[in-house]
């Protein structure tokens, strides 16, 4: 389902078109509004649907399951941690579901240059960089052997 | 030097009814340019349609205060340019809306009653230089073709036709205010004045090509986004009950 961007709510920030991996969101020369450029080489990725503060991304819904006169609308909620998707049918169906994207706030998660430099003696150790308390949890769970 | 009146030293070669007449001329530009745009576009149609969808599609009906409401929040949001989500651009947008305000106004209470005192002069200057801070900013750092989508700073496309207008012409009305001050009605003052007059047209009257009338649009649109998120015909899906954020 490629995106496409409606133009009554873009304000032109340029955020998908700094985040798409597929370079094909651009600035509409007329408008100087975003839009996608060729939206058979889109990934349906929606990192510019997810990246849209304005909620001004839609996504063109495949025929088989949504026929033509469908909206899918996508709301942002990066405070909840949650991104909601809400399909209209044509015939006046409504289909709502919220998913979660992620638990920790947004601009929260470090770089791998941010933390500290690992002892070198870890090297020996089976644990990777910075675990377990880099995944909240005091100790990684073992398999008890038999006796 | 910028709290004389400029246009009061033009009474001695142009009539007062001559510039009088150029401003209602370039009113009248903007709304015929405003309707065209509407007709040509198909805004019109566009507009019609979803409010009849939203309608139609309304879960409840708006009473007439609460109509209002919706009107006086969508002034307040355009009144402090918060549509934008980036302060930047917000920043100078602001800059430009009200320096164009203040030009503006400032230009019709100088031609049409040439006032004594610096205050309108003094305001018209303060309206003119926020426009070029606000513009100049907006035009080499912060258009998103060049910001985000590799454009150079200086490359001019029909959608820099309303911007580039607007700074040119102010630009060119300080310049000329300065020079008039300076050396009089001399050939060079002249030159600046009809480079700024012909920018000034131009920004008028290309109302159907350029974005002037986004001012119009924009705040109609974002009036219809209340009145459907109100009544509850938004597409948009509703806001999600449960907050995943569990961790720091």
């Amino acid at each position: 389902m490629p995106t496409y961007t409606d133009m009554t709510r873009c304000d032109g920030c340029g955020d998908c078109v700094d985040i798409c991996p597929s370079d094909i969101m651009h600035i509409d020369p007329v408008y100087r509004r975003s839009y996608n450029i060729e939206p058979n080489f889109c990934w349906e990725c929606y990192s510019c649907v997810k990246a849209c503060q304005q909620h001004a991304i839609d996504v063109r819904g495949y025929a088989d399951f949504a026929p033509l006169g469908h909206k899918v609308r996508v709301l942002r909620e990066p405070e909840k941690g949650s991104i909601s998707w809400k399909i209209r049918y044509r015939d006046g169906r409504l289909k709502e579901f919220t998913f979660p994207i992620r638990t920790t706030p947004w601009g929260s998660i470090k770089a791998a240059q941010d933390y500290e430099k690992p002892d070198l003696s870890g090297l020996g150790s089976q644990h990777l960089a910075h675990e377990p308390e880099a995944l909240h949890i005091a100790a990684l769970p073992t398999i008890k052997k038999k006796a | 030097m910028f709290t004389n009146n400029p246009f009061a030293a033009l009474t001695d070669f142009l009539p007062a009814s001559a510039m009088q007449v150029y401003i209602v001329l370039m009113a009248l530009a903007v709304v015929a340019g405003t309707l065209f745009d509407v007709a040509h576009k198909g805004s019109a149609k566009f507009f019609a349609r979803r409010r009849q969808e939203s309608e139609a599609r309304a879960q409840r009906r708006l009473s007439g205060g609460a109509t209002v409401s919706l009107a006086l929040e969508t002034i307040a949001e355009a009144a402090v340019s918060g549509e934008f989500c980036k302060w930047p651009r917000r920043i100078s947008h602001l800059l430009m809306m009200y320096g164009f305000l203040l030009y503006a106004i400032t230009t019709v209470a100088m031609v049409f009653a040439y006032p004594a005192g610096a205050l309108l002069p003094t305001l018209w200057t303060l309206g003119a230089l926020m426009i070029l801070v606000g513009g100049l900013w907006f035009f080499f750092f912060l258009r998103v073709n060049v910001a985000y989508d590799g454009a150079s700073p200086f490359h001019l496309g029909r959608a820099d036709l309303f911007v580039g207008s607007l700074i040119v012409s102010v630009a060119f009305a300080l310049l000329w205010h300065y020079r008039l001050a300076t050396a009089g009605h001399a050939p060079s003052t002249w030159v600046l004045f009809g480079i700024y007059i012909f920018f000034t047209t131009l920004l008028f009257v290309s109302v159907p090509w350029s974005k002037f009338a986004h001012m119009f649009f924009k705040p109609a649109v974002a009036f219809q986004r209340r009145v459907e998120e109100a009544n509850g015909s938004s597409d948009l899906p509703s806001p999600a009950v449960e907050n995943h954020i569990v961790r720091s």
